[in-house]
């Protein structure tokens, strides 16, 4: 009887002792690196991008950066413009270092190659040439962005829930994230790319951005307020805007515009 | 032989060792206390020789400056033949000393040991077992890595709350205003020269008072102590039934502490050496600090403690507990010692060693701190609640995310428990009461109504509104289904 309680309480003092760690043996690996001087892909992009992209760079909440398309219509400058100094307009945050973030320039380089090496394929350089350009010099026009809204996307998106006329998503994705979605697709969420997204014919950069001119032209200075808005100065229907059909553009705003006064603060 | 011998009485007949030597081995012990239950504070002196030997070996290799520490640990770990088994035989000794000084100190309470004319061996030990601790602690910045850092700087922020001289306190605790050479310079000192001289001197006074005194008797239900006649009861129940320390009871002692040393052998080869972790830096904030498992429970406890507890409970319950234990042989120095007649005693012990283990165990299980990736890495939020999700919902999820929620509130099973997981907190809150929580926080959560646009309130809410089971409906405002609103 005395033995077996030592024992236990021999066996409660190793226990007690072993709460304490987790670690496995040290003499086999590698002193820890800093941080900031780990430059693999696979580390990198899961401490800093997959819950927002997916961890395969698809099905995440944001944009699947795993698509050819994408791959193929963001140059090298934007892709580390765009981790680098984040998207004004969205909630891609900036992770460069100069911007704020933990992220080295070594290491938003190895992010670009490792998603070029590993999501960019070959096969859809055939069409590039007649893919609608990254920004455009374009003026875009409302009016037939929504005839062309009517005709291609609302077969798709005229349900109840797929509006991406809404006021709220439109507060949240900036003008140039919309035409990045219009021309690389969202291919994790079933919606098309930009060379099959109109019926019998690829969408031009000049339909995309009517396209994107006609969405800017839905948002509201006060979108997605909780309640019924409450009048604050003039304003626009907010809440109408987000009605099943949308009627005409009410209020043209240019691009920059919307885009500078939907910046979400970091 | 006779050379031997004469050598031998040379000195014996200058040192004058030998007879006390030999009354000690020979000491009467109660023959019931020659039992397994006592061999607990033999087993701290073990570990405690165990690690000044590899303490003194480390201390061969180890470089005390800012710069090297760090360096040094990993040359032990990886360029060092054995390097890395003595670090972990040093680090693993520490985790069983406190281990063993605190069932010990549980062990001689249950006994009833510390009553009289033991009060003293009591304190000494309550002071021991402070020591052990500071050991401990000190032990942890040696390793001058992030968590040493970051305990130095918890430490810091706990001792700067002590009003009017907290600022000169931390100043003096790390050598300056900020941690550096010189905060490493204190602890190596501490860890190295003061703390185990004064463990070596106290050690020596309790081992001393309790060869003197006589080891505890196992307490009886009925035997009551009473200073008038303890002494002469206790001679006489060594006389009567009784045997010699030497062989009787020391044997016990033999293989427990051999025991134990094996165990710290097992354990250091399995689980290798602690740290180093990452370097010590304070620009480095990607990091998890966690506290060794002895002041885990610590860790459990502030976070469950509302802010405006923190300082108080910091500054005054260390202190009360200590008096407590300091005090208890003079509160309680006569009367019953067997634990069938100390029902309080049982209790207070019980409570206490439960609370500890629970504590422990959700400092251990549960990353209380904010888990500082999950807003950007890991998994993202699982498909079953994106795949059916609307573009303003989709976005939602991204304020989620982009907005550090994750880093507190797991969802699919990743990410950060401060707060309660929401995989289904659409089935207990209604819109409204969503809407309220995100702007105004609440309980330890921050409120977000200065931070987010109105447009991310409305998506963030609306994805929350989604997150429940497919079988079971969100939860309805019922003064909304009443009026249509
Ligand atoms: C908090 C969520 C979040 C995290 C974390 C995040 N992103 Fe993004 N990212 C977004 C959002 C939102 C967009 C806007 C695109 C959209 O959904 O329309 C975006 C867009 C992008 C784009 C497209 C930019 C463009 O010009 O259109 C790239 C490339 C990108 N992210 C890469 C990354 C990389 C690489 C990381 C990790 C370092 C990362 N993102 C981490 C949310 C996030
Ligand atoms: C073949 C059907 C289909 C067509 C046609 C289509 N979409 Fe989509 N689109 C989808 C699906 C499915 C989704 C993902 C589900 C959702 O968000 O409703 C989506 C998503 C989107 C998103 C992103 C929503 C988000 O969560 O980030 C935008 C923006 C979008 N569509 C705009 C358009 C526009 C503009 C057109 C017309 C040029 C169009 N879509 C045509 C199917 C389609
Ligand atoms: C610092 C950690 C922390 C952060 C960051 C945080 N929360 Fe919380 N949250 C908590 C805690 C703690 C509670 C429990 C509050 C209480 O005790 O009443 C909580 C409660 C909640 C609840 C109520 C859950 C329930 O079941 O009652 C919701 C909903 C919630 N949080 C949403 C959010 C959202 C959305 C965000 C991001 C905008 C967020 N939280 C950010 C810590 C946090």
């Amino acid at each position: 009887m005395r033995n077996f309680l030592a024992a236990a309480a021999l066996a409660a003092g190793c226990l007690l002792s072993g709460c304490g760690s987790h670690r496995l043996r040290m003499n086999s690996e590698q002193p820890v690196t800093r941080p900031d001087q780990m430059v693999s892909f696979e580390s990198l992009y899961g401490k800093n991008c997959s819950a927002c992209h997916g961890s395969s760079g698809q099905g995440g909440p944001a944009l699947d950066l795993n698509n050819p398309v994408l791959q193929q219509l963001l140059d090298d400058s934007s892709l580390r413009r765009a981790i680098q100094d984040g998207v004004a307009g969205t909630l891609m945050p900036a992770f460069g270092e100069s911007a704020g973030g933990m992220l080295t320039d070594a290491q938003v380089d190895a992010l670009v190659k490792g998603m070029r090496a590993r999501w960019a394929t070959a096969g859809t350089m055939r069409t590039a040439a007649q893919m609608p350009p990254e920004t455009t010099t374009l003026i875009g026009n409302a009016s037939h962005g929504e005839q062309l809204y009517q005709m291609d996307c609302r077969s798709c998106h005229g349900g109840a829930r797929q509006q991406v006329t809404d006021p709220t998503y439109l507060a949240l994705v900036s003008d140039p994230a919309l035409r990045t979605i219009l021309i690389a697709g969202r291919p994790d969420l079933g919606h098309p790319d930009w060379q099959t997204v109109a019926q019998g014919h690829a969408a031009s950069d000049q339909d995309v951005t009517d396209v994107v001119a006609y969405l800017a032209s839905l948002r509201s200075m006060t979108p997605g307020q909780p309640y019924a808005a409450q009048p604050q100065g003039e304003q626009p229907t907010a809440t109408e805007a987000a009605a099943n059909q949308p009627t005409t553009a009410k209020r043209k705003q240019s691009t920059g515009q919307a885009t500078e006064s939907f910046k979400t603060e970091k | 032989m006779s050379r031997m011998k004469r050598v031998y009485s040379w000195l014996d007949h200058r040192l004058q060792l030998g007879k006390p030597l030999l009354e000690m081995a020979e000491h009467p012990i109660p023959n019931r206390t020659a039992s397994w239950w006592y061999v607990f504070g033999s087993a701290a002196f073990t570990l405690l020789m165990l690690q000044i030997v590899t303490g003194i070996l480390l201390a061969l290799v180890y470089v005390p400056s800012a710069g090297e520490a760090w360096n040094s640990l990993n040359f032990l770990n990886h360029q060092l033949t054995l390097g890395w088994f003595l670090r972990a035989m040093h680090g693993w000794g520490s985790n069983f000393m406190v281990a063993v000084v605190l069932i010990h100190m549980a062990q001689v309470f249950l006994f009833g040991a510390y009553k009289y004319p033991r009060e003293l061996t009591w304190t000494l030990g309550v002071f021991l077992l402070l020591m052990t601790l500071g050991m401990a602690f000190t032990g942890q910045v040696m390793r001058f890595d992030q968590d040493a850092y970051w305990g130095l700087g918890i430490g810091a922020s706990i001792l700067s709350r002590v009003p009017v001289v907290g600022g000169s306190l931390v100043h003096m605790m790390l050598g300056g205003p900020i941690i550096a050479g010189a905060t490493l310079s204190r602890f190596f000192t501490l860890h190295v020269f003061v703390i185990p001289g004064l463990m070596l001197a106290f050690t020596f006074l309790h081992v001393w008072m309790v060869l003197k005194l006589g080891i505890n008797e196992w307490p009886m239900p009925g035997r009551v102590v009473r200073r008038s006649t303890y002494m002469a009861e206790y001679h006489e129940l060594t006389e009567k039934d009784g045997r010699s320390f030497v062989p009787g009871g020391v044997w016990k002692d033999a293989v427990f502490s051999a025991a134990i040393i094996a165990a710290v052998a097992v354990c250091a080869v399995v689980f290798g050496p602690f740290g180093p972790g990452g370097q010590p830096d304070p620009t480095i904030i990607q990091t998890v600090p966690k506290p060794d498992f002895f002041f885990l429970w610590l860790y459990a406890v502030l976070s469950y403690l509302p802010p405006n507890l923190e300082t108080p409970f910091l500054l005054i319950a260390p202190v009360l507990g200590i008096a407590a234990l300091l005090g208890l042989p003079f509160y309680a120095s006569e009367g019953e010692k067997s634990w069938h007649r100390r029902p309080i005693a049982i209790l207070a012990l019980t409570t206490i060693a439960v609370s500890w283990g629970v504590l422990t165990h959700l400092g251990t299980y549960t990353p209380w701190s904010p888990h500082m990736d999950a807003w950007s890495g890991g998994p993202a939020i699982p498909a079953r609640f994106l795949r059916t999700a609307s573009p303003v919902e989709r976005e939602g999820a991204v304020v989620f995310q982009a907005k550090q929620c994750r880093n507190c509130h797991s969802i699919g099973g990743y990410g950060g428990q401060r707060g309660p997981a929401l995989d289904d907190v659409a089935t207990r809150l209604t819109g409204d009461q969503l809407i309220r929580q995100v702007l105004q926080g609440g309980g330890n959560m921050p409120a977000y109504g200065k931070n987010l646009s109105p447009a991310e309130v409305t998506a963030l809410v609306s994805f929350l509104q989604t997150l429940h089971p497919a079988n079971e409906p969100s939860a309805a405002d019922a003064a909304q289904s009443v009026t249509g609103h």
